[in-house]
């Protein structure tokens, strides 16, 4: 049974390689809308994750003032975490900047007095709470503490970078809802289109099959094989779509590293989810070959 | 062996295959069952193979009723039966050799044994020297002494034969005929459907003849007469 599947593989080879070829382009397309989804949602976490709070003070106030305040932020469930940066802290944080750049490190010496303010950064534990955070540091009583720009606002960062925010939150939540729409509609195309191939190629043996069963060939002495064929597919498909997947991904992953925003597609998949997805191709594989084969035998198997 | 109890085949109220036919094959018998095209032969034996289900009456196989067998009986019925038919149904992509040895192996036999069997089989309708052909590559007499060779290999009880010559010339049909002689003096029944009226007449042996799906005779030493 074995062999005979492996030799129909082979005596079949226009079409093996036609099944084959499909498979793999419906693999390539369902392997890239998991992985690009995977990816797309780890970037807007790791957008999210940068975003935070930062409210600056005035320089008249004191150490112990702030580090009060902060313990009464790190008190509100939305915070997770705050950390108080001191003058000294800005100061040197700026130097280290700019290390290197002369006119900078001179025209601090020239102040000669730290122009910097003392500051908190606020993470919260999701995007949407910085609204009930910055109105939480809006409240009258704190109304003294916090430095004035030129114009009069509040130095709460989020304030001044809140339109950009939101709108790159609501920009990426699109984005993913549309990916993953599209993904679906698909990877569902995909499953239809190599299923049909399998079951042309299983069309093309009806007459083998019904000779089978008349020299007394029981059910699964006909459709062993066949399912063989398909396990080979799939086998081969998988290896296929591996094989052009690795390069695309690398080209892609130098390509797209600036958008990201350093963050490398390729190294990332690399290092998170290579055995997840060779897993899932290969068992994806495997299914799609044997259950196409399976399902397409069974109306010919009816006698 | 085989008996046929008042079987009737009712496609739809203008088309009967066949109604109310009753006889007996016995074993060892040679029987052929003639009749002109659409008078119920074909049908007859796709009855007998559990290809098709009757209307109504019975089919069996010793005594065994063959239209109440589950999917998984039924190899085990038609490696009891060998069938030929007029078109050969070989498969194409096998050879010769791979045709014949693949009864034996859907009939779940060891590779000694069908490596002892398909010679011998193809021996006897001396075809040994074509054995490794594809039947593209063999002639239409060719072809169904592969299919004769196919059928016999498993040691069925009964070889059905449907217009077996149906395709053949005047030489490869005696052949093919001789062959079914000689397969039924080794001991195998045959049951031979046909409408050539020359081998029937040269048989010399029992016909069962069909007219419009029924039964209108049944001699021992019978003749084409319709």
């Amino acid at each position: 049974m074995l062999k005979s599947g492996v030799i129909n593989f082979f005596r079949n080879g226009l079409v093996s390689l036609a099944t084959v070829l499909v498979m793999s382009l419906s693999l390539l397309m369902l392997a890239s809308v998991f992985m690009g989804s995977v990816f797309l949602s780890t970037f807007i976490q790791d957008l999210q994750a940068k975003v935070d709070v930062s409210v600056y003070f005035k320089k008249s106030v004191n150490e112990n003032a702030i580090l009060d305040l902060k313990s009464k932020l790190l008190a509100l469930k939305e915070v997770k975490d705050v950390q108080y940066v001191s003058r000294d802290e800005a100061l040197r944080r700026f130097l280290e900047r700019h290390k290197g750049e002369d006119i900078i490190a001179r025209s601090i010496e020239i102040i000669d007095e730290n122009p910097f303010s003392a500051s908190l950064e606020i993470g919260a534990n999701d995007t949407s709470k910085y609204d009930i955070i910055t109105s939480f540091l809006e409240q009258a009583s704190y109304k003294d503490f916090i430095d004035i720009d030129e114009r009069g606002n509040q130095k709460i960062t989020y304030r001044q970078n809140q339109a950009v925010i939101d709108r790159l939150t609501a920009m990426l939540g699109a984005t993913r809802a549309a990916g993953f729409g599209a993904a679906g509609i698909l990877a569902l195309i995909a499953i239809i289109i190599a299923y049909n191939t399998v079951r042309l190629a299983i069309y093309n043996s009806r007459d083998e099959i019904s000779v089978m069963q008349l020299v007394g060939a029981s059910s699964w002495f006909i459709r062993g094989p066949f399912l063989i064929e398909g396990f080979i597919h799939g086998i081969i498909a998988t290896i296929f779509t591996i094989v052009i997947m690795y390069p695309s991904l690398w080209w892609a992953g130098s390509k797209t590293e600036a958008i990201f925003g350093g963050l490398n597609i390729f190294d990332y998949f690399i290092s998170n989810i290579l055995q997840i997805s060779l897993i899932m191709i290969f068992a994806l594989g495997l299914a799609l070959g044997v259950f196409s084969a399976q399902l397409a035998i069974r109306k010919y198997l009816r006698v | 062996m085989i008996y046929f109890d008042k079987v009737s085949k009712i496609y739809s109220p203008t088309a009967i295959a066949l109604e109310d036919v009753s006889f007996t094959v016995s074993p060892n018998e040679f029987i052929s069952i003639v009749g002109q095209s659409g008078a119920g032969k074909s049908t007859l034996l796709k009855l007998l193979l559990a290809e098709d289900r009757p209307s109504s009456g019975k089919v069996f196989f010793e005594s065994q009723d063959v239209n109440i067998l589950s999917r998984k009986e039924l190899p085990f019925l038609r490696r009891r039966i060998g069938a030929v038919f007029q078109d050969y149904r070989l498969l194409p992509a096998r050879t010769a050799y791979e045709n014949v040895a693949f009864a034996l192996e859907a009939a779940g036999k060891s590779d000694d044994e069908i490596d002892h069997d398909v010679p011998q089989s193809l021996e006897l309708v001396g075809l040994m020297d074509k054995a490794w052909n594809f039947p593209h590559e063999l002639s239409g007499g060719e072809r169904q002494r592969v299919a004769i060779a196919r059928a016999i290999v498993v040691r069925p009880d009964v070889v059905v034969a449907d217009e077996p010559t149906g395709n053949l010339d005047p030489l490869n049909k005696w052949e093919i005929i001789q062959l079914l002689e000689k397969i039924n003096g080794l001991g195998t029944t045959v049951i031979l459907a046909t409408h050539d009226k020359e081998v029937i007449d040269s048989l010399q042996r029992r016909v069962v003849t069909l007219d419009k799906g029924r039964l209108v005779r049944d001699e021992l030493r019978g003749k084409y007469v319709l």
